[in-house]
């Protein structure tokens, strides 16, 4: 049973974290229907700032938390510019193709700057802690999980007050369900998209810098959790910001459940079973609006 | 959405380009096959392979409208399956692919038809989750000798003509073995998907695609044409896997459950013109050769592994899909043609819009 309570909790945190790697994705692709295959690209670009940052300038990726958050929404929006906007004209397909060739464009190009070697991040504030336990109960939490995951809520209901309870979140949420609708009453469609994009792939290159204390950064980092990423905000159901938090928390929990009773192998198998499954009884995900 | 030329003026250029194209097809590897480079026949054998995907991949894709991200499970299955039947039982490869195929179908079947419920970008992910359930169970299977992998044994000797009949080539001539026998099925996909394009089942496709409630308004059942739609599909990628199987001699779960075999199809239907019948040959023509011939002069030398080939390679794929987001096939190729015969082109109405 402690094993079991201990396998929850340790999943309730790593649910969190994936909830920011998915959060992003929630905005592109679950509110604006646009797909992205380098959305996991992003996460690693995130990563290899937070080391570099680090390992160059001493700065601790809490520190560089800001920052690389700037730099990479405006790498955002300059994707959406120069690449999606033309790429939105076509089929939809158009898009998971275009993103499969930037996917190769950042991996490879990180891959030539860096090599393929694995990399961590050392002597960071919560790499420090790493030996601080809270205890519940006999279930151990360890501290350094525990922040992250708690920066990653705190980012979390940010971004769902601003998409569900301001002026600008209404207007994105216009654009996505209808964009010639959304230019009669004066929003600029393309401008929504581009802050879509310069938002998801900020909040995804954050999650980057937070994962980056907890595991190695290496350039091919990006696909597994991109898989993941699209089967939470799927879970989680389209539009659904809370949706995707609550499916996060469930792919963490399955995750971690199956980890400690079956071979490691089968972690993310359950995972995906699971949504089918779910799928099944709910095929508009857990939250799904659309 | 037909190839866009005017079926009259157009009728003998076409048949001019079917017989250029069938003796370019049917002549590529022979210098090769002089010269002794063998690497330009697999190349050519890497484009007919993944054209014939990329036309199963379209029927799924580009006619019924669903997005399926995890093809390669059934390349699996078919050159799991044929493996099987050869070693354990001696089937000859034909057979085994005749096997292979059948086993594709039933398994997508009873795959497919519960996921249906789903819709859109929701049945998109439930076939990620079955590519990700597959992977696993590749790597643990006792049956399939998990991560170990299964070897193809190949009889020593024999003619070419009997090593077509058998997918064998134990020496010389494998090359040009395997082009002919990529060409051969390759041809038959094409054959039967310009059959079905024609067909009820293809008018119900794109009816599906384009309104699914409509469509279900006037009697079709979505659900059911949306796994026989899978069901062609999983049988051309169930041939493709037999046929590489045969080639590699050997089936690998990291090797057919490879990313690429979910996205290369995708890629070359997309690129050369979604939903067109020659939409994904053009694709895989031209997007197979720039990568191996990127990875063949840059993926050597000084700057090995640092993946400058993939660098450029997702550069390219950027440019035209941001160039042209409706494909290849999209161009104004028959005010082209008519450019070429010294003919003013007829100033037509807007020309190729770019929704279409």
């Amino acid at each position: 049973m402690i094993i079991f309570l201990q396998a929850v909790a340790d999943g309730l945190q790593m649910g969190l974290l994936y909830a920011l790697v998915a959060v992003g994705l929630a905005i592109i692709w679950g509110l604006m229907e646009m797909i992205n295959f380098a959305h996991g690209e992003f996460m690693m670009l995130g990563m290899f700032g937070a080391w570099g940052l680090s390992v160059w300038l001493g700065w601790d990726p809490l520190v560089t938390l800001i920052p690389l958050a700037v730099v990479m929404y405006g790498l955002g929006v300059l994707v959406y510019r120069l690449l999606m906007q033309k790429v939105q004209r076509g089929e939809v397909f158009t898009q998971i193709f275009a993103t499969v060739g930037l996917f190769f464009f950042i991996q490879n190009g990180v891959v030539a700057l860096f090599t393929s070697d694995y990399r961590f991040v050392e002597g960071s504030l919560l790499t420090r802690l790493s030996g601080a336990n809270l205890s519940l109960g006999g279930v151990r939490i360890g501290i350094p999980l525990l922040v992250g995951g708690l920066i990653a809520l705190g980012l979390f209901l940010l971004l769902y007050l601003l998409i569900d309870r301001t002026d600008f979140g209404l207007a994105l949420q216009a654009t996505a369900e209808d964009r010639d609708a959304a230019m009669l009453v004066g929003i600029r469609p393309q401008r929504m998209y581009a802050v879509a994009w310069g938002l998801g792939t900020a909040l995804v290159a954050i999650a980057g810098v937070i994962l980056a204390n907890f595991f190695s950064v290496y350039p091919q980092a990006g696909l597994s959790f991109t898989v993941l990423a699209y089967a939470i905000v799927a879970l989680g159901g389209f539009g659904s910001i809370l949706g995707t938090l609550l499916a996060a928390l469930v792919v963490g929990v399955v995750q971690s459940v199956t980890a400690a009773y079956l071979p490691p192998a089968f972690k993310d198998a359950f995972v995906f079973a699971s949504y089918i499954l779910i799928g099944l009884f709910r095929p508009q995900g857990l939250f799904g609006r659309f | 959405m037909a190839a866009s030329s005017p079926p009259a003026r157009a009728g003998r250029a076409q048949q001019v380009a079917w017989v250029l194209a069938i003796l370019v097809a049917l002549l590529y590897p022979l210098p090769f096959e002089r010269s002794g480079q063998i690497y330009y026949e697999t190349v050519g054998f890497l484009v007919l392979l993944n054209a014939m995907l990329g036309i199963g991949w379209n029927i799924i894709g580009g006619w019924a409208g669903q997005f399926d991200f995890g093809p390669s499970i059934f390349f699996a299955i078919g050159a799991y399956t044929a493996a099987l039947l050869s070693i354990h039982f001696g089937w000859n490869a034909w057979i085994a692919l005749v096997g292979a195929m059948v086993v594709a179908v039933v398994i997508c079947a009873a795959l497919t038809y519960p996921v249906t419920r789903l819709r859109g970008h929701y049945f998109a992910i439930a076939t990620v989750a079955m590519w990700m359930i597959a992977q696993p169970i590749g790597a643990t299977w006792r049956l399939i000798n998990g991560s170990q992998g299964l070897f193809i044994p190949v009889a020593a000797g024999g003619s070419f003509v009997h090593g077509i009949l058998t997918m064998e080539f134990p020496g010389r001539g494998k090359g040009l073995g395997f082009y002919y026998l990529s060409l051969l099925l390759f041809a038959g996909t094409l054959a039967g998907a310009r059959a079905i394009e024609r067909s009820k089942w293809g008018f119900y496709f794109r009816a599906v695609r384009d309104d699914q409630d409509g469509a279900e308004a006037i009697g079709i059942d979505s659900r059911l044409y949306k796994v026989i739609a899978r069901c062609l599909m999983a049988a051309i990628f169930a041939a493709g896997g037999t046929l590489y199987g045969f080639w590699a001699l050997a089936v690998f779960p990291d090797q057919v459950l490879e990313v690429n075999w979910n996205i290369l199809p995708m890629m070359a239907a997309v690129v050369g013109g979604l939903g067109r019948l020659w939409g994904p040959v053009l694709g895989a023509i031209v997007l197979i050769p720039i990568s191996q011939l990127m990875t063949a002069t840059l993926g050597s030398g000084p700057l090995a592994g640092r993946g400058i080939d993939l660098i450029i390679y997702g550069a390219v794929i950027m440019l035209i899909a941001g160039w042209r987001p409706n494909g290849l096939l999209s161009l104004p190729w028959a005010e082209w043609a008519a450019r070429v015969r010294g003919r003013a082109p007829a100033r037509s109405a807007p020309k190729s819009p770019d929704r279409n």
